[in-house]
């Protein structure tokens, strides 16, 4: 016998070892040599399950080299009384608990062991979208190949409050090695990334009547605890790869199941209020195209402005409240996003659409803002900037030469547009003061990034959509400079030169750009070509020609072209592929790095055939680490 | 930043002398002596922190006295001070100076060798440009000599010209010797070299010489945008600065201020350079006081490096004041008020430290004296660098 999990199953309410529940008779009837996966009752694991003092059991027991083992590991199992139950789900489900046993009897008392490990050897048996549904073990074919699966566990009911677990994250899996339950019932697996560890959630089904669910739900929070602390800068730059470090590496693992969906909610990151900035800026160009004297041959009506504009502000709310209702919900995730190297950035996003939507403001709407709108909305990026220059300057392990990536640029353009902003609004020194903060980070983050430092561990090796955020900075900064100076003057016209030719060196490459997966994030691309369109617009104010009105037209097609193909594939990937928001494994990493990394990405690679694995599998030798 | 602090061998008494073979209290008096001038010879240049802080003072209390300055909130403060305090004032920075100036003479002649491992420190050779610093503020200070004169040229000759040097060697070793290279070199303490330029701009720019000033201040502010860059970057692997020495931080938002200052006295008005680089500097000032976890080590134990709270703050107070002159409102006025009293503060706070903790602040070893099984090279100070 190979495989060496074990599943033990409790059973605390029908008491222990009296009856089992039928799942138990079931699953013990199918446990014969083997590892099974064992698809009773929607157990979904190989994993042998050894169900405790019952008769049975010796059954069981005698079949197989581990058995024995097992055999005397057993009774530790039954060291916790029956009546602790580790997590609740149902009322009327046993409660399970999962330890890992391992291959040799190393003594693993219960109370100490602290993984879970379920991995397929087989590689992929079962994991199956549906974990609560009921199925037989032909439903080990349905899981997803190349799944291996890192679950650590607290073990013991009720002692798990006292014991940090390695792996945090616990409690998710819990809920996979459940028995039947109703799909109505509460997916624990997400508990660590709600807010209070899912108490809120309780609290309002309470609230609006729903049964209440065993109080046994306290252990949850227990275990939740441990999961306070958020990984290590470190551990995200170990754990993800890929220009938005967004892909999960092969040696690692998610804690949460990768296989279903997540609760929408969690599927939606901070990144999507790039589609925000996308569209107000696009609200903008045609602003300017439509009020600008030099462009007034283009006949452009002030009309689009305000479709785009409402467009934009209603996108705004929605996608607001959507994060907001994150923010309430799942506040963990947010948390963990806030520690991502990459979408820390796009925090200030949702600031900076803000300011695009009051600079893009029809003049049929209203002329005049109140200044207190920008104190309001500057305040925000103030206290962020606050934190994140900082963390680079003195900041422990965020250092800039270690973190800087061209994400970063949207840090530093919130600056310039808040300058550009007040200016514009006729306050005097406020801009100034954002202006100056924005330029001399600027500096450093543009030295910083064209170095490409070899300890840079976040700089896309291949070119991207993100770089064309290079060109946001000296754009808006341009225009910001020449609005408080009032006129085109020589400093913002050297900054237009750069934004220009960044521009133009990224477009050139632009056969470079290809094989990315889609992502929202790409929406916050956008607005730097919008930027760079708008800025020459107001440079051929400045300087009035056919050359420069004709890169105004030129740049505003190719921008407004962009933004379309966007849409366009956007609302294809939403209605047809239905992968708009797929899960944010990015936010899913776990603490540490599994111990078994290695054979992981093996078995990630090895074949897919569940039944090569399955035919195979005795011949393997278990080496899980427990 | 990572913080390592390395307890250096103490070598006590380094400098013993042969016993001379006359009678037995000459041999003592003679061993005390020498004892006591061993013990006078360990103030580093790190000291000059104090006289630093004392001649900022000053030079703050001249310029809110000033009659152009249209402190309207400080008006009332600054005349009921009477004008003897800030003569008191100047005269304790006038004295602290000469005293430092004098020990460090001392070990000149003394301890070469620890002259020489200093200069080559990465944090110790930027303090070499503080007595200069010093010097140049307490000139521009100064309530009996006008900066037209021919002395106040002549003494701004003799402090610029070592600045100039020190310049020159620095500066020099950043981008052609092999070993000091910038990137792993580079530290908070490097600033004082940029300040050292820009207090030197300024002073030029109050006399007039308007090219001399433009030239210094265009070599600090080039070099200052290199290790602005550089200091922000926190390569992995650069020396990083001892815990004890974290108020030297306070220096990031000194350079900018210093600038904002220095260009104000070029151009002639507070323009718009002058704001951002002021902005620049108050931003970087709410950044490390929002910090506060960042100076929690140094602050158990009083040691000379919390003198390097009170100068940065006192430029910033400055620069506020050239500020709330040219920007005549509310905000700026409160700003400078602010300011003006938080230096004060310190530097009394500081004062007061120094009175009742002497002992925590003397030397207790000489933390560059070269000892025989450590090269030089591998030297790092202590608590009281």
């Amino acid at each position: 016998m190979e495989n060496k999990d074990l599943q033990v199953q409790l059973s605390t309410k029908q008491g222990f070892p009296e009856e089992l529940p039928s799942l138990l008779k079931c699953i013990t009837s199918q446990t014969i040599a083997g590892f099974d996966s064992v698809e009773c009752g929607g157990m979904n694991y190989q994993t042998q399950l050894v169900t405790i003092p019952n008769p049975q059991e010796d059954a069981t027991a005698g079949k197989g080299l581990e058995a024995a083992e097992l055999h005397g590991q057993v009774n530790v199992i039954f060291g916790p009384p029956p009546s602790s139950p580790v997590e609740a789900t149902d009322c009327h489900e046993p409660h399970a608990i999962s330890v890992s046993m391992p291959a040799s009897p190393s003594g693993l008392h219960i109370v100490q062991a602290k993984k879970v490990l379920f991995i397929d050897k087989a590689g992929p048996t079962a994991i199956d979208g549906q974990p609560n549904q009921p199925s037989d073990s032909d439903s080990i074919n349905s899981r997803q190949p190349q799944q291996g699966k890192f679950h650590s566990q607290p073990i013991s009911a009720g002692n798990s409050c006292g014991k940090p677990t390695e792996g945090k994250v616990s409690d998710p899996f819990e809920s996979q090695l459940r028995i039947p339950r109703n799909d109505s019932q509460r997916d624990k697996r997400f508990d660590p990334f709600k807010t209070w560890s899912g108490k809120l959630e309780r609290q309002l089904s309470n609230l609006r009547g729903k049964p209440q669910e065993p109080d046994l739900e306290a252990a949850n929070d227990c275990h939740s605890a441990e999961n306070e602390t958020v990984p290590a800068v470190d551990r995200y730059f170990d754990a993800l790869e890929g220009p938005e470090l967004d892909t999960l590496r092969a040696t690692e693992v998610s804690v949460l199941p990768e296989d279903k969906k997540w609760p929408f909610l969690l599927r939606f990151p901070i990144s999507s209020f790039g589609m925000c900035l996308g569209v107000s800026s696009q609200a903008i160009l045609w602003k300017t195209l439509a009020i600008s004297p030099s462009m007034s041959f283009l006949h452009v009506s002030l009309t689009v402005n305000l479709v785009l504009w409402c467009i934009s502000l209603a996108l705004m709310a929605t996608i607001f409240l959507i994060y907001f209702l994150k923010i309430i919900f799942f506040f963990e995730a947010v948390r963990r996003e806030y520690h991502h190297p990459i979408r820390v950035n796009f925090f200030f996003a949702p600031w900076i659409a803000c300011l695009f939507l009051v600079l893009g403001l029809p003049p049929s709407v209203t002329v005049n803002v109140h200044a207190a709108i920008w104190y309001v909305l500057m305040a925000p990026i103030f206290c962020l900037e606050l934190k994140i220059y900082g963390q680079w300057m003195s900041g422990g392990q965020r250092r800039l030469s270690k973190v800087a990536n061209p994400s970063n640029h949207l840090s530093i353009v919130g600056n310039f547009v808040g300058a550009l902003l007040g200016a514009s609004m006729g306050l005097k020194e406020g801009p100034i003061f954002f202006f100056a903060v924005g330029l001399a980070h600027y500096t450093v983050l543009f030295v910083t990034l064209y170095q490409r430092l070899p300890t840079n561990a976040t700089l896309p090796k291949e070119l991207h959509p993100v770089f064309f955020l290079f060109v946001a900075a000296p754009s808006v900064a341009c225009m910001a400079w020449a609005k408080i100076h009032g006129d085109f003057d020589y400093g913002s016209r050297i900054a237009y030169f750069i934004a220009m030719f960044l521009y133009a060196s990224l477009a050139v490459r632009i056969n470079f750009f290809r094989g990315f997966r889609f992502s929202l994030a790409w929406w916050a691309y956008t607005f730097p070509m919008t930027g760079a369109a708008v800025a020459t617009i107001k440079y051929s104010m400045e300087v009035t020609n056919v050359l420069t009105q004709s890169l105004s037209v030129g740049l505003s097609a190719i921008s407004t072209f962009t933004v379309t193909a966007l849409l366009v594939s956007t609302i294809i990937h939403a209605f047809i592929l239905h992968d708009l928001f797929p899960n944010d494994i990015s936010i899913a990493i776990t603490q540490k790095r599994p111990k078994f990394s290695k054979k992981l990405a093996h078995l990630r690679s090895a074949s897919s055939d569940m039944k090569d694995i399955e035919a195979s599998l005795p011949k393997n030798n278990p080496e899980l680490e427990l | 930043m990572e913080e390592r602090e390395q307890q250096l061998p103490i070598t006590t008494n380094s400098s013993t002398p042969r016993q001379t073979p006359t009678t037995g209290l000459n041999i003592v008096a003679t061993s005390k002596v020498l004892a006591w001038l061993s013990n006078l010879t360990r103030f580093h240049a790190g000291y000059f922190r104090i006289s630093l802080s004392l001649c900022g003072q000053a030079l703050l209390w001249k310029t809110l006295s000033e009659p152009t300055t249209d402190a309207h909130a400080l008006r009332p403060v600054i005349h009921t001070l009477p004008s003897a305090a800030f003569f008191f004032l100047w005269s304790l920075a006038l004295f602290s100076l000469v005293a430092l100036c004098l020990l460090y003479a001392v070990r000149c002649l003394f301890r070469f060798e620890s002259i020489k491992a200093e200069l080559s420190h990465h944090v110790g050779m930027n303090y070499l440009f503080a007595p200069w610093i010093s010097w140049l503020l307490l000139l521009e200070s100064t309530p009996f000599l006008h900066p037209k004169t021919a002395s106040y040229l002549v003494l701004w000759w003799v402090f610029s010209v070592p600045i100039f040097v020190l310049d020159v060697k620095i500066y020099g070793q950043w981008f052609t010797k092999g070993r000091k290279l910038l990137s792993m070199a580079a530290n908070p303490t490097s600033q004082i070299s940029v300040i050292g330029n820009l207090v030197g701009a300024r002073a030029a720019a109050r006399m007039g010489w308007r090219e001399s000033a433009l030239c210094m201040f265009s070599l600090g502010m080039a070099h200052y945008l290199v290790l602005f860059v550089t200091l922000y970057q926190r390569f992995v692997g650069s020396n990083s600065l001892p815990a004890m020495l974290r108020p030297v931080f306070f220096l990031f938002f000194a350079a900018p201020g210093m600038a904002s200052l220095a260009w104000d006295s070029i151009s002639g008005t507070f323009d718009n350079a002058s704001k951002m680089l002021f902005f620049l500097s108050l931003f970087l000032f709410a950044s490390l006081v929002s910090r506060p976890a960042l100076f929690r080590r140094s602050m158990r134990r009083f040691n000379v490096a919390w003198w390097a709270y009170s100068f940065p703050l006192t430029v910033l107070a400055l620069a506020a004041t050239e500020y709330a002159q040219e920007v005549k409102g509310f905000i700026s006025d409160a700003l400078m008020l602010v300011l003006s009293v938080l230096s004060a503060l310190v530097t009394l706070a500081l004062l007061v430290f120094t009175f009742l903790k002497t002992r925590d602040l003397l030397p207790h070893d000489d933390p560059f004296a070269p000892s025989s099984s450590m090269s030089t090279a591998f030297v790092m100070p202590t608590l009281q660098t």
